[in-house]
């Protein structure tokens, strides 16, 4: 299980977490390249089905970043994205997938720090899990 | 889907072709579905690289482009303004952050480019499934409605009249001037207020390109930005703005005296009058509730009129069921007109500005304080006419006895900053309440001063210096506690007993002839009312909230529609007539007449054929961007106002709302091609 290394999509909304991502690179932090980011304008952007999806196609794990509560550059897209992940981890709960493979997170254009604290740890707790399709590991 | 994709690498200087494989890059795009050529570049942002691009362009007449660079933050913009240049639509084109987000973040070169190889594969996939976006302009409409005549409204009109808009300033009483024209002087100056603010008001008055609309109220407001119907509630006023020549002839005459209201009922007033001396516009209304004409003749008012000794029971019996008409037999202008209706009026605006003020939270909810059980605790407000020349006492300081008071008591922070009442400070009290104490030194020096405040808030340049000029005056004493809500006050035979802990825990005891609070600026009581109207939203206190604390902080969550001084929060005049500057500042840059509006591209739709009017969108919207089309039976996106966030998108059961340029295939596509 050492060897496995999770493939984690990140969802990142434009305004805040894209650009921390960004201050994390001019910085010269360097973080597990496990996480492919794909860019959205907000996290209300976020479909429960892409995290499905995100599974379906061979994901071990989900991390949505957003905007802190009340900085949402869309005012309030956040607080729906925050509501709708928590229905959905009910949900993946029931189809077995354990709640530490997704993770809602709040990180601000000038959070490198923990923007990259993040990643590291999502990556780390995802390692533990092992990958999300036990038959894919030989 | 067939598509010639031409992709174009940056190395960024050295800054991403030392961390990726540059070349293993370009094999393996050139070997990827649609890719028609893989171009390299030192560095793509610069003039010779950009202009590398657009040659190239014309020269392999790709479809659509990859840019693998540095953030599409930094760049986006750049490239799709040299696509367009070129002649492809910006939209088909992909961006792809192999800097911030690969090179200069990740341990090994072989690490780094097999991560960037995923993003290419994904953007390549992605962009063969863009659409062209069109840049869209509508019309607008340059003029501009502004809501409310006090300080702000007044500023934000003159702005933009004076830079040729029309404005019309609709004002829901009689009078202009806001709250400021009750005041007699302002902090930190001591300034007159109404020198400070009656050339304001007479430049406004005089304004042609201002209509101002008083007695009236907004009713309705449809459309958006740049296109905007307004709906004006004109209420009858019975006297003609044209004819009448203020000379009060006509209020003389009136047999009916009721409390005035401007005066917060410290004084009395006719049935036709105009609230204070000195009023503008100087044009008296006719109050309905209170007019014999009017009035309900079996209305208490008028037994009351004649119990008081107000009226004579001849003249009671002579009106109470008869039309009386004193006021305008008084009138030699012929200027007041019984037949007088309220009128809705429409008017077509761009934008809106709203100035609707303040109002003050209710000390009698608060028992400790007395007010409304004792009779002379007064609010700020009420204190205010006290000390005006144009108020219930002519300016001196009195109580309702007509005795001059041996001392006056001025209580800071009455329901603010308190969590059962308001949280926050209300950022003017502090300085007025020394302006009371400059003013009642002024009135008569003998007269006590008891101050009693938790905190000293005078930010700014000049009001330190205001608090520091008070120091050592030995009539007025400042007790500090930890807060003033702890304080009881009680009626005593002639007095009124006070008493508070102070900070170092000490009882303290005294009495005061008058007490004034000074309670939380709360918002305008129609507020509410006119969020409901125009849709914008309000903040936990019921302030209409602002766009952003810093960066926007007189829009509102309606383009379009901009709110100026106390609606957005409590504040100083000053402060409110530079929000209102600013207000006006945005709508002029905002609405340029002649200049079309370019409205977003990335915005939502809704399939029309697939919306099943389930509403959820309607109300998740943050921008009221979607209504719902009760002939068609379907939801639709007003492109206007729509800000492209999504989250209708991500919420529409049936699927039938759409993210031009973040659709759920083009975001599929992308997980899939990143996993593989």
């Amino acid at each position: 299980m050492k060897d496995f290394e999770p493939r984690i999509i990140g969802f990142l909304c434009n305004w805040c977490s894209y650009a921390g991502a960004d201050a994390a690179g001019s910085a010269r932090k360097i973080y597990p390249p496990n996480v492919k980011v794909i860019r959205v304008m907000c996290t209300g952007r976020i479909d429960p089905q892409f995290v499905l999806k995100a599974f379906q196609s061979g994901a071990d794990g989900v991390l949505i970043l957003g905007c802190h509560p009340g900085d949402c550059h869309y005012k309030e897209g956040n607080y729906n994205a925050l509501r709708r992940f928590h229905l959905l981890r009910t949900m993946l709960a029931q189809f077995g997938i354990e709640k530490d493979r997704v993770r809602l997170d709040w990180v601000s254009a000038s959070e490198a720090e923990k923007f990259v604290a993040t990643v590291n740890d999502m990556v780390k707790k995802v390692k533990i899990l092992g990958p999300l399709r036990k038959t894919a590991v030989a | 889907m067939r598509s010639r994709i031409g992709v174009y690498i940056c190395s960024c200087g050295t800054n991403i072709s030392e961390n990726l494989d540059i070349d293993q890059l370009v094999r393996f795009s050139s070997g990827l579905e649609n890719v028609a050529y893989v171009k390299t570049h030192a560095l793509l942002c610069s003039e010779d690289g950009k202009s590398h691009i657009s040659d190239d362009i014309i020269k392999e007449k790709p479809d659509r482009v990859v840019i693998v660079a540095c953030t599409p933050k930094e760049h986006e913009k750049t490239f799709r303004n040299v696509l367009q240049k070129a002649g492809i639509n910006p939209y088909l084109f992909q961006m792809v952050n192999v800097r911030e987000q690969v090179a200069w973040v990740t341990a090994d070169k072989q690490t780094a480019t097999e991560k960037a190889k995923a993003y290419i594969r994904a953007a390549v996939r992605r962009v063969a499934l863009h659409e062209p976006l069109e840049k869209r302009e509508i019309d607008c409409n340059p003029d501009v409605l502004v809501i409310g005549a006090g300080p702000a409204g007044m500023e934000a009109a003159l702005t933009l009249a004076k830079a040729g808009r029309k404005v019309f300033l609709v004002e829901k009483n009689s009078f202009i001037g806001g709250r400021v024209a009750r005041y007699e002087e302002v902090f930190p100056k001591l300034e007159c207020a109404s020198c400070m603010l009656e050339p304001k008001m007479d430049e406004m008055l005089h304004h042609e390109n201002i209509e101002l609309l008083t007695n009236s109220e907004v009713r309705e407001v449809l459309g958006f930005l740049g296109n905007f119907v307004a709906r004006i509630q004109k209420k009858a006023g019975f006297v003609d703005r044209e004819k009448c020549l203020g000379c009060g002839a006509c209020y003389e005459q009136c047999p009916v005296t009721v409390r005035n209201e401007f005066d917060y009922n410290l004084s009395d007033r006719k049935a036709i009058y105009v609230p204070y001396t000195g009023a503008l516009p100087n044009v008296p209304v006719i109050d309905t509730k209170n007019c014999l004409r009017f009035g309900d003749s079996g209305s208490s008012t008028y037994r009351e009129a004649y119990e008081l000794g107000l009226i004579t029971l001849e003249e009671y019996e002579m009106f109470r069921n008869q039309d009386c008409s004193k006021c305008r037999d008084a009138c030699s202008f012929d200027a007041i007109n019984y037949e007088d209706t309220d009128e809705i009026v429409e008017r077509n605006i761009g934008g809106i500005v709203v100035a609707t003020g303040f109002d003050l939270f209710d000390p009698s909810v608060l028992s400790q304080f007395g007010y409304g059980s004792i009779p002379e605790v007064y609010t700020s407000l009420e204190f205010e006419r006290i000390l005006a020349q144009t108020g219930p006492t002519g300016g001196k300081l009195l109580m309702a006895n007509q005795k001059e008071p041996r001392s006056v008591a001025i209580i800071h922070c009455v329901g603010s900053r308190d969590r059962n009442n308001k949280e926050y400070c209300s950022a003017v009290c502090c300085l007025y309440a020394l302006k009371y104490a400059h003013m009642i030194e002024k009135h008569a020096p003998e007269v006590k001063v008891y101050d009693i405040y938790a905190d000293w808030c005078v930010p700014g340049k000049d009001n330190q210096e205001f608090l520091d000029s008070v120091a050592g005056w030995k009539n007025l004493h400042f007790i500090h506690t930890k807060l003033p809500m702890n304080i009881a006050i009680q009626q005593a035979d002639s007095t009124i007993a006070l008493s508070c802990v102070d900070l170092a825990g000490k009882k303290q005891e005294f009495s005061a002839d008058m007490v004034v609070l000074c309670p939380a600026m709360i918002p305008a009581k129609d507020a509410s009312a006119l969020s409901d109207i125009l849709l914008i939203s309000r903040g936990k206190d019921g302030f209409f909230t602002e766009g952003h604390t810093k960066l926007a902080p007189v829009s509102t969550n309606i383009e379009g529609i901009f709110i100026a001084g106390c609606a957005q929060g409590p504040k100083d005049i000053q402060s409110s007539v530079a929000q209102a500057s600013a207000a006006a500042g945005q709508l002029l840059s905002l609405l340029v007449p002649g200049r079309k509006l370019e409205l977003d591209v990335i915005t939502a739709e809704i399939d029309e054929k697939a919306c099943a009017e389930c509403r959820i969108c309607i109300g998740l919207c943050p921008y009221k961007a979607i209504v719902l089309d009760r002939e068609k039976k379907v939801a639709v996106v007003n492109t206007v106002l729509c800000k492209g966030c999504g989250t209708c998108v991500a919420a529409c059961p049936s699927g039938s709302a759409k993210s031009r340029h973040f659709t759920t295939q083009q975001i599929f596509a992308e997980i899939e091609e990143v996993l593989k």
